[in-house]
């Protein structure tokens, strides 16, 4: 996660990158280090300094780096002819190079060229079974042709021998939900949360996975784990109020007959109703009375 | 300090006042009887030695400048040589396992009790958990390490590039640089380091301070570690004392640390965090709307 002070700082080079200050290199760099994807600046500034022969030679050995940055940045712009000629450049420098191969098979994914591509991918990972990159590539493939399983199988694979690498995780939970397989897209979540437990996105992304479950356990669960990102984001967090409005009615619904002495918590709701109708009338007054009412029939329900 | 040292008649108690006699002295007697009376007891202490110029000159700053170079020419001549190293995937798989079950052992309080205690067996589980080391093979890691033909050339090669210039540097030293007093340290030592500090000096009467080349060699050799990695950059292959320390723990690493985890996983009790964060949720909201 990118913190804070990167964030403003990556934010004021690209003010003073647009609007012509100098400074092109370090933003690039930074971008580079942070890992943020923005293909369009990427792919004007870095091609600003490559065509430069002055800039160009300025950078030393850095310059190969920024070809491999740039026709990257290319391909996720679908400038292919670009992309195309950064990689033959680095082809005639380094002609047997894993890095290179890799720049290729993107290429190649880029192009639409599923087969060739993975073949290229399989025959790279022969040499070199152990490069995440590489099988992540794979499972993108999987992913872009809407093969859900492979993608699934590919994934699950890399993560035995790479257990502790979180975005993997990720990438595997969303792949679940939107297969629907809601268990086991909890268990990737409790991944999350337990390498990260800090992070609010997670607890409430879990606690929706939990409540799409359904049963009163799992509801109950959820109601927790919306109020920990309640308390993780101090409040602020709409979708986590809406939850615990809905996460109390259902409860409430699903109980009706059994008298639960579950309250540990009974004006969380009132609480939470309350501090979303303030949110409301500050943000939006228009939508004021759709939220009154949407929330009377919750509690009467 | 030390520059005081070789400078010109110096007394070893009054380090601040200007010198008097302007010409070289090998040995001086200070001059009032009144300040040894202190300081009878320890006769050998009584005297300062004054130090040639020229040792400063032509034997310690030559010394620590040769070891600069040759530090550096070991830096390059190990980038060239460097193989690249294919990572065994059991050991990157075991690296992995470890980071998880640190997590595990981190975040246990933050998911729910029946998960945790899943996880937990999916650990430590006596046959086929993944932190479970059965006994035969924790003795193999090392065995295996050595008979691994590739992995015994990559450790003699980084050992010779440490051991030869470290050998030759030595010989060097104690060739040229010896039978003189080098040099003083600045605070008291026992008798029991005047063979190690002082092997070229035949005086057994010189205070122990006084040390020759040979131990500012040593002291070149632990100390330019901080230098080096100032020039050259956090991975420089100078760093012979780390890698000393790693390589005489390496074949038991994996099998240890493993079973460490497992241990420390078996003890951890589960205590379900989240039904106190419906109350801090409680207040919170409490906080933002009243």
């Amino acid at each position: 996660m990118v913190t804070k002070t990167e964030e403003t700082q990556l934010n004021r080079l690209e003010n003073q990158v647009d609007n012509g200050g100098g400074g092109a290199w370090e933003y690039l760099c930074l971008v580079k280090k942070l890992k943020v994807r923005r293909p369009d600046k990427v792919l004007r500034h870095g091609l600003s300094i490559l065509n430069d022969p002055k800039k160009r030679s300025a950078l030393g050995p850095d310059v190969w780096t920024l070809y491999e940055q740039v026709s990257i940045a290319a391909m996720d712009c679908q400038c292919l002819d670009v992309a195309k000629d950064c990689i033959k450049v680095l082809q005639k420098q380094f002609p047997e190079s894993k890095r290179v191969g890799r720049l290729e098979g993107i290429l190649l994914e880029a192009k639409g060229l599923w087969a060739e591509a993975e073949k290229a991918y399989s025959s790279l990972l022969e040499d070199n079974p152990l490069d995440p990159v590489l099988h992540k590539r794979r499972v993108a493939i999987a992913k872009a042709q809407g093969n859900f399983p492979t993608a699934i199988e590919w994934l699950n694979k890399y993560l035995e021998t790479f257990m502790a690498d979180h975005d993997a995780w990720r990438e595997l939970a969303e792949i679940y939900v939107s297969l629907q397989m809601y268990k086991q897209a909890a268990f990737c979540y409790e991944e999350l949360i337990l390498s990260q437990p800090t992070v609010p996105l997670y607890h409430l992304a879990y606690a929706d996975v939990l409540y799409t479950l359904g049963g009163v356990d799992n509801i109950l669960l959820a109601k927790k784990y919306y109020a920990s990102t309640i308390d993780l984001t101090g409040g602020k967090n709409t979708k986590a109020l809406f939850g615990i409005c809905l996460c109390s009615s259902a409860i409430a619904q699903l109980t009706k007959g059994r008298n639960k002495e579950d309250k540990e918590s009974p004006e969380l709701q009132s609480l939470a109703a309350a501090a979303l109708e303030k949110d409301y009338k500050q943000r939006a007054p228009a939508k004021l009375l759709l939220l009154t009412s949407a929330l009377k029939s919750l509690k009467t329900s | 300090m030390v520059s005081q040292l070789y400078d010109k008649t110096l007394s070893f108690r009054t380090p601040f006042t200007p010198n008097q006699k302007p010409h070289k002295q090998k040995r001086k007697k200070s001059k009032s009887s009144t300040h040894r009376h202190r300081h009878r007891y320890r006769a050998s202490m009584a005297e300062d030695l004054v130090l040639d110029t020229a040792i400063r000159d032509w034997v310690l700053i030559p010394l620590s400048v040769v070891m600069v170079l040759i530090g550096i020419l070991r830096y390059f001549v190990s980038k060239l040589m460097r193989s690249s190293q294919v990572p065994d995937p059991k050991i990157v798989k075991e690296g992995q396992v470890i980071v998880r079950a640190r997590n595990l052992r981190a975040g246990a309080n933050f998911i729910s009790p029946k998960s945790f205690r899943a996880r937990r067996v999916y650990f430590c589980n006596e046959e086929n958990g993944l932190l479970h080391v059965p006994k035969g093979q924790a003795q193999n890691a090392q065995a295996q390490m050595f008979s691994d033909p590739n992995m015994a050339m990559d450790m003699m090669k980084k050992n010779l590039s440490m051991i030869i210039p470290q050998t030759l540097t030595f010989a060097w030293v104690n060739f040229f640089f010896s039978g003189f007093v080098a040099a003083k340290i600045p605070f008291p030592l026992t008798q029991r380091f005047r063979s190690m500090l002082q092997n070229g000096i035949d005086l057994s009467t010189v205070d122990v301070s006084y040390v020759s080349s040979r131990s500012w060699y040593f002291l070149n050799l632990f100390g330019l570690r901080g230098l080096f990695s100032l020039i050259l950059g956090e991975e420089n292959a100078t760093d012979d004392t780390q890698r000393m320390m790693q390589m005489s723990g390496f074949g038991f690493d994996p099998s240890k640390s493993l079973g460490a985890e497992k241990d420390s996983l078996d003890i951890i009790q589960h205590e379900w965090a989240l039904p106190k964060f419906e109350q801090r949720a409680e207040t919170v909201l409490k906080d933002l709307v009243g």
